[in-house]
């Protein structure tokens, strides 16, 4: 027979066992492409701000090569990565049982930035003109592909460059009439070297993005079919810390700009922005608490970017406008939830292009929306 | 004493041990890549590594066919050839050329020094992509990152070998009444040849490495841009091919210039024996 005392030991462990277990966290590495940018802000902010720790996990963060990542989380040497959608569609049909399980980005980044002279008003007039691009590879080859085909051009009709990534001085060279790029970040970085002079006779930049002619699926978070099948549970947190984290960015770039400080080198932060931010950001803060809706917030970033220009140069403001375009691509009704016909049109590019033999496999498979917050099972 | 022995005193007969020690010497090569390809297959067979991140030999030598049925292969691999050898006769120019008069002129060196030390203890693959910029994205960046990378052991070893010509024999051409032109052809070059074709060994091996920077850095041909495109389309088997490629590449141009040693260096042959 347990005396009072011993009673009261036990319903006390009773209680504090579980909640023990649940402010434990268990490390876990997510693996990025790139190098460290403020383009990665959600990941920051989840570490920084905690959203994973509070779905129970301690976030490391690497970069690798798109092909590493995928391997790596197909062979189950990691558990989480971020890749373009293309490269499941690709990697699936060579045998790699990925899964994609939050479209990070709602629209597809690649884009064919041009001077703003060049009659570029019907994209088919890109028929013989010098047009720049990293390599027929990835994200670019297969926007481009797509670009072409809506004008229904094919690769032939124009005289394609490999540039590596170097669009704003190649451009700026003159050596391309336009080029392949990053709609939220080189586009900017041209536009800086214009406005200062460096950039041949160009004054300003113009930029079609593929995500206005088709819907093609973009980057998002992968898992592997075991991992997913061994613990959805956990697949299910770590999206859920994603989304809150992206939320964040979203809501508050400022408050997302100044958690980057930490992770990405060379971000400019002399004293006087960082006051500003600082301040933009608790005065966003204020802002959110009265629960306004996207349109609203969306007003607010442009209102942000408007008063930071006012008092800061264009330079010190590049990568923070990168932000801000980036926020556009993600931002979305419903984050992370991916379209099926946006996997097709993805997929025809890829046939088109002769990377995939004569079947993509069942794209249905190669993603799940069961994560995604108003959409679970 | 057996006849053998009469003719030719001073030379050993060589005896079954001796024999076969020089068999299993000539053999070791062989032996070495016959080793690691049965290691390769044992480590495929029990999947130590997933086929995904190691494919099986098999595997490997079916994308091979069918990389040389689609012509991909030699297409290619002739690419990455004719920068190679643009880059080496370019390289090797101007690192013999510089390198003899740094040999000559010791002040050269201090001028130069800073310049040739700090572009070489520089990684390539840091530079490579201004390369691409200021030379465009055809064949002239890859030829100048191969030349780049193949110019310093040329260099070093042109320097060494120029100076390790014994004074000795400067004194007694001198004496001789030898002119620059006879000085260079009967003593500095027949003095210098065994160091400068080391040089040439380093450099036959690292051009591929510098053809292959460039293709990584602005692709569109060549082997580097095989590897990226097959890592790209997730083939690894491809992209064991096309690395095992460059690595035979390596070995065809080392085993030439080796092969050239040992023609032109018959008197080293002589007094080893």
């Amino acid at each position: 027979m347990l005396n009072p005392f011993r009673w009261l030991i036990l319903v006390t462990l009773t209680f504090a066992l579980p909640t023990v277990a649940q402010n434990e966290t268990v490390d876990e590495r997510i693996l990025l492409t790139f190098i460290p940018n403020v383009q990665f802000a959600p990941f920051y902010v989840g570490i920084e701000e905690g959203y994973f720790a509070d779905v129970g996990f301690t976030v490391t963060l690497e970069h690798l090569q798109e092909p590493e990542v995928l391997d790596l989380v197909a062979v189950g040497q990691a558990n989480y990565g971020v890749v373009s959608g293309e490269q499941v569609i690709l990697a699936r049909a060579r045998g790699r049982d990925v899964v994609y399980v939050f479209e990070w980005f709602q629209q597809y980044p690649v884009g064919l930035v041009f001077g703003g002279e060049t009659d570029l008003s019907e994209l088919k007039d890109l028929q013989g003109m010098t047009v720049g691009i990293p390599g027929r590879f990835g994200a670019s080859y297969s926007g481009l592909t797509t670009l072409l085909g809506s004008a229904g051009l094919a690769e032939s009709d124009i005289d394609l460059r490999e540039i590596g990534f170097n669009a704003p001085e190649v451009f700026c060279l003159g050596v391309v009439d336009a080029a392949i790029v990053y709609v939220n970040n080189e586009p900017l970085q041209i536009q800086n070297l214009a406005s200062a002079g460096d950039c041949g006779d160009v004054d300003n930049v113009d930029v079609i993005s593929v995500a206005s002619r088709v819907d093609l699926v973009s980057n998002g978070l992968i898992v592997s079919r075991a991992r997913l099948d061994e613990d959805p549970d956990a697949v299910e947190r770590i999206v859920n810390g994603l989304t809150k984290a992206l939320q964040a960015v979203i809501d508050n770039p400022a408050a997302a700009y100044l958690a980057s400080l930490e992770y990405v080198d060379g971000l400019p932060a002399d004293p006087s922005l960082m006051r500003e931010l600082q301040r933009s950001a608790s005065q966003q803060e204020e802002f959110l608490a009265s629960k306004p809706d996207r349109e609203a917030i969306a007003r607010s970033r442009l209102q942000l970017a408007a008063d930071l220009a006012e008092g800061f140069d264009q330079a010190s403001l590049t990568q923070f406008h990168v932000l801000l375009n980036t926020i556009d691509l993600w931002d979305a009704e419903r984050l992370g939830y991916s379209e099926l016909e946006s996997w097709q049109a993805m997929s025809d590019t890829l046939l088109t292009m002769g990377f995939l033999g004569e079947d993509a496999g069942d794209l249905g498979a190669a993603f799940t929306n069961r994560f995604i917050t108003g959409n679970e099972a | 004493m057996r006849k053998t022995a009469k003719r030719n005193p001073g030379r050993q007969e060589p005896t079954a041990g001796t024999q076969l020690g020089t068999n299993l010497r000539r053999a070791s090569p062989f032996l070495t890549v016959f080793v690691l390809l049965l290691l390769w297959q044992w480590v495929s067979a029990r999947e130590i590594i997933s086929h995904i991140l190691v494919p099986p030999p098999a595997e490997v030598y079916r994308a091979f066919i069918k990389a040389m049925a689609a012509g991909t292969l030699p297409k290619h691999a002739l690419v990455t050839l004719e920068e190679m050898l643009y880059g080496l006769l370019i390289g090797l120019g101007i690192g013999l050329v510089i390198g003899y008069a740094i040999a000559k002129a010791p002040l050269l060196e201090n001028i130069l020094s800073p310049v040739i030390v700090g572009f070489q203890s520089t990684p390539i693959v840091a530079y490579a992509p201004l390369l691409v910029i200021w030379f465009g994205s055809g064949l002239a960046s890859k030829v100048v990152t191969t030349a780049v990378i193949v110019f310093f052991p040329m260099l070093v070893n042109t320097i060494v070998g120029i100076r390790s010509v014994s004074p000795k024999l400067r004194d007694l051409l001198r004496s001789l009444k030898a002119g620059r032109w006879q000085t260079f052809r009967h003593l500095e070059i027949p003095s210098a040849l065994p160091v400068v074709l080391a040089g040439l060994k380093t450099s036959a091996t690292l051009a591929v490495i510098g053809a292959v920077v460039g293709e990584f850095v602005s692709q569109g041909s060549g082997l580097g841009f095989l590897v990226t495109s097959a890592r790209n389309l997730y083939d690894t088997p491809l992209v064991f091919v096309a690395v095992l490629t460059m690595t035979a590449i390596s070995l065809t141009l080392y085993g030439l210039v080796a092969y050239v040693e040992w023609r032109f260096l018959f008197w080293q042959r002589r007094s080893n024996r």
